[in-house]
């Protein structure tokens, strides 16, 4: 017996402001940072130097980088109620610094609740960015090219 | 989901995949468990009667008999011991309760014994083969007969070797073979009392006497001290010590504990209890049987190396059918007590490398046997001291029972005084089974009934000490010189500062290279599956708590080890991380035999644990994942990178919801899969 599909609607977290299609060559560090600066848009209560670290600290524990070629740089943070999220997609690959085999495609950063009650739904959405950026699905959004297509697209997972 | 993976190139999938296999993953029902005691233990019933005759005169049946419900005590008190699950038998439980030295001496001890035992077992089947055709050469009218001494020596040199081949080419005890000897020996059994409760209405009975008449030579240095004499309570005591042998191989069931299957504690006391009614009715009551049919002076002059045989021929009935039944008491005897050969150098064997593991005995004794991974020089070194006390004993089935019981009396005293200390020891630790009669004292429980145990066990020790002279001058001597050779190699290790010793105890293990995932996991049986992923040998609580709680009868338990290779991950060399996987599946195993389950170990390398924990689990469609904590990054950031590895590997919908739990001590998170 199948089980349900109840898949996390990844396009809910973005939209096409946060979305940035990076041609120039960037370092991992340095595309965290712009994403970071993307989600703080708006957001004056959050410390975007603040946050850089605390996601530069969780990316010193265990890689958060795919072979897919999605990178997953994330933190949990006191002084959010809700989740917030940017996406890179990158036409010129980055190597990973820790694994150099590991190329980084797209990455999508986010930002959760640190209160326990929303650690099952932090879980849902690494699992559901892990299974839905796959090599296939991330090339396809690079060849989109535009943040608002790629939003309409990430959409259309639902 | 499927192993293969279109990333199957990248470097964080599974690169190779190793199906780790050992004997002792295989469990065995209580009844084969105890199979294998009996096939020991139960040999005991061929000669002891004929050597307690010989020493004590015609009051030997009640003696067996009473030593036959004493053996329910011991094996109490082996329950006990086999509940503190420290691997090793009496000489380990010695060493945790007393220490090294009382270890060594106890181990000394027992290996006397392990010496004795086999050619006392090969010798007595030589004497029953040889009364059995000479009971041929009788019936058919042949003037000549054969020396049964001889022939006893030249079987026993002949089952010896035989075993010695066996042992030294390492293959194991066949637990089905001793349920089907068991259950051939019952049927005989049977059979024996049948005819014998026939014999008995139509030929009358006579009631073995209790007044004790003992041999000179059977009181020792006894019969030289004024105040020990042989009568009253003092003369029971001697008594009952000349039948002590009886109990030859009863501590085989600290050996097969490991083997018995889930659930271990209650198919332990039913291994036990089945022992205790086999014996009890086998040896003892058959020796009742043989008192009450055969006339004392038929026993002294004619069956006292194989009384059973005696019991056969001396039923009321046709000779040729006689000759049937002594045919088949032969069979039973040979063939249990061919097991017994065999126990002893199993027996010995393990000791020794127990003794070996423990950095005591040199190089020299540890030296594996190229083609076939024995430790072959213990095992020519025990099968040759046999071969020797068979050819000295000249197939004199009395002198060796009056050599035995040394070894086996002592290693019980020091196991029971071994075990109370560990009630002190280990006070708040819960066991499956405590010895009866008990005062709890808080978290104490005061051991009422082992101390008098082993108050009764050290009187009748102490007591064989001066009526068995042979045993006493033979067992100290050999106890004492290996005590010596235990320590001085000791200190020849110590000296040489050899790291080999500090190991420790080693699983033998297969690791063989599988194809790919799919072809390691095959054999998976069970509707449902867990996947246990285990790191480093001490942390293996998650592992401990699956065992604990899974149901056997409908999951399999796959327990992973990814081992690092190749690459830099997470800011440092993994290679540096990975611990010897021997040593790791030896405590996994080591788990898996505590609780009596199956279990299928599979190592793969990789370079991201967490991707090889994910792509096992799709392929073995676990339903449950469980690891432990990581003490470097702790629960969140574990379940954080599994669910993202899980998502990487997942290529399909998932049949069933898939669990992922991280536990530590009294703690868990858990996340589940859907689609």
């Amino acid at each position: 017996m199948s089980v349900k599909e109840h898949k996390f609607n990844l396009g809910s977290l973005l939209s096409p402001a946060k979305i940035l299609v990076e041609k120039e060559s960037v370092t991992k560090t340095a595309l965290i940072k712009k994403l970071i600066d993307a989600v703080c848009q708006g957001e004056p209560k959050l410390d975007g130097a603040d946050i850089l670290a605390q996601v530069l600290k969780r990316e010193e524990g265990i890689s958060t980088t795919l072979d897919t070629g999605l990178s997953i740089p994330h933190a949990r943070l006191e002084e959010i109620t809700d989740f917030k999220a940017a996406l890179a997609v990158l036409p010129s690959p980055v190597q990973d610094p820790v694994n150099p085999n590991l190329s980084i495609k797209a990455m999508f950063l986010f930002l959760s609740p640190a209160k326990p009650v929303f650690f099952q739904k932090h879980l849902q959405i690494l699992s559901s960015l892990a299974e839905t950026f796959k090599p296939e699905f991330i090339d396809e959004l690079i060849a989109l090219g535009e943040p608002a297509q790629i939003f309409a697209r990430l959409e259309g997972q639902r | 989901m499927s192993s293969s993976s279109s990333s199957s190139q990248s470097p964080l999938r599974v690169k190779k995949v190793v199906v780790i296999t050992t004997a002792m993953l295989t469990f065995i029902p209580f009844w084969k468990a105890a199979a294998i005691v009996l096939c020991d233990f139960g040999s005991s019933a061929f000669y002891a009667g004929g050597i307690a005759m010989r020493a004590f005169g015609p009051a030997f049946p009640w003696y067996i008999l009473a030593v036959m419900l004493f053996a329910g005590l011991l094996l109490m008190l082996e329950l006990e011991a086999c509940s503190l699950f420290v691997r090793g038998g009496a000489y380990k439980i010695v060493r945790e309760g007393l220490g090294d030295r009382m270890a060594k001496l106890a181990a000394s001890a027992l290996v006397f014994d392990f010496l004795l035992t086999g050619p006392i077992s090969a010798v007595t089947a030589g004497h029953y083969l040889g009364g059995l055709v000479n009971s041929f050469l009788t019936q058919f009218g042949a003037s000549f007969h054969l020396p049964e001494g001889g022939f006893a020596v030249v079987f026993g040199l002949l089952v010896t070797g035989y075993f010695w081949r066996q042992n030294v080419k390492g293959i194991e005890e066949s637990s089905s073979k001793s349920a089907k000897i068991i259950a051939f020996s019952l049927a005989v059994c049977f059979l024996l009392a049948i005819w014998s409760f026939i014999t008995i209405a139509l030929q009358g009975a006579h009631i073995p006497p209790t007044q004790l008449d003992f041999a000179p030579g059977a009181l020792g240095w006894a019969g030289k001290i004024d105040w020990m004499k042989a009568v009253g309570l003092l003369g029971m005591m001697m008594a009952f010590g000349h039948s002590i042998l009886a109990l030859s191989g009863i501590e085989t069931l600290s050996q097969v504990y490991r083997e018995i299957e889930y659930p271990k504690a209650q198919n332990l006391k039913k291994a036990a209890l089945l022992i205790f009614i086999f014996a009890l009715l086998f040896t003892g009551g058959l020796t009742f049987l043989s008192a009450v049919i055969i006339p004392p002076d038929l026993i002294a002059s004619k069956y006292g190396d194989n009384l059973l045989s005696g019991l056969a021929m001396s039923m009321a009935g046709p000779g040729l059918l006689k000759l049937l039944m002594q045919t088949l008491v032969v069979v039973a005897g040979v063939v249990m007590l061919s097991g017994a050969v065999n126990t002893s150098l199993i027996g010995s064997n393990a000791l020794m490398n127990r003794i070996a593991e423990d950095g005591i005995l040199t190089d020299w004794f540890r030296k594996i046997h190229r083609k076939y991974g024995t430790t072959y020089h213990v095992i020519h070194l025990i099968a040759a001291l046999q071969a020797v006390i068979i050819i000295v004993s000249g197939g004199n089935v009395y002198l060796l029972g009056e050599a035995y019981a040394f070894g086996v009396m002592w290693c019980f005293v020091l196991e029971a005084a071994a075990i109370i200390a560990l009630r002190l020891k280990r006070r708040g630790e819960k066991r499956d089974f405590l010895f009866p009669l008990n005062i709890r004292y808080e978290n104490f429980y005061i051991p009422v009934g082992l101390g008098l145990l082993s108050l009764f066990l050290l009187s009748i020790a102490v007591v064989n000490l001066f009526t068995k002279s042979i045993a006493t001058v033979a067992g100290i001597s050999f106890t004492v010189f290996l005590y010596a050779v235990f320590t001085l190699s000791e200190r020849l290790n110590a000296k040489k500062a050899n790291t080999m010793f500090e190991e420790g105890y080693r699983e033998r293990v297969n690791a063989q290279t599988a194809l790919d995932l799919k072809d390691a996991l095959d054999d998976l049986s069970q509707p449902n599956r867990v996947l246990v992923a285990v790191k480093t040998p001490e942390h293996l609580y998650h592992l401990e708590e699956t065992l604990r709680t899974v149901n056997p009868d409908d999951t399999d338990v796959i327990v992973l080890y990814s081992k690092p290779v190749e690459n830099l991950l997470y800011r440092q060399d993994m290679r540096s991380a990975a611990v010897d996987e021997h040593e790791l599946f030896t405590q996994v195993i080591f788990l898996a035999e505590k609780y009596g389950l199956p279990i299928t170990p599979v190592m793969v390398q990789s370079n991201d644990a967490f991707y090889a924990i994910a792509q096992v689990a799709a392929v073995a469609d676990a339903k449950e994942i469980i690891m432990g904590v990581s003490g470097l990054h702790g629960a969140q950031t574990q379940m954080e990178r599994i669910v993202m590895a899980w998502g990487a590997v997942k290529e399909r919908e998932l049949k069933h919801p898939v669990k992922v739990r991280i536990l530590w001590e009294g703690r868990e998170i858990s996340y589940g899969f859907t689609n």
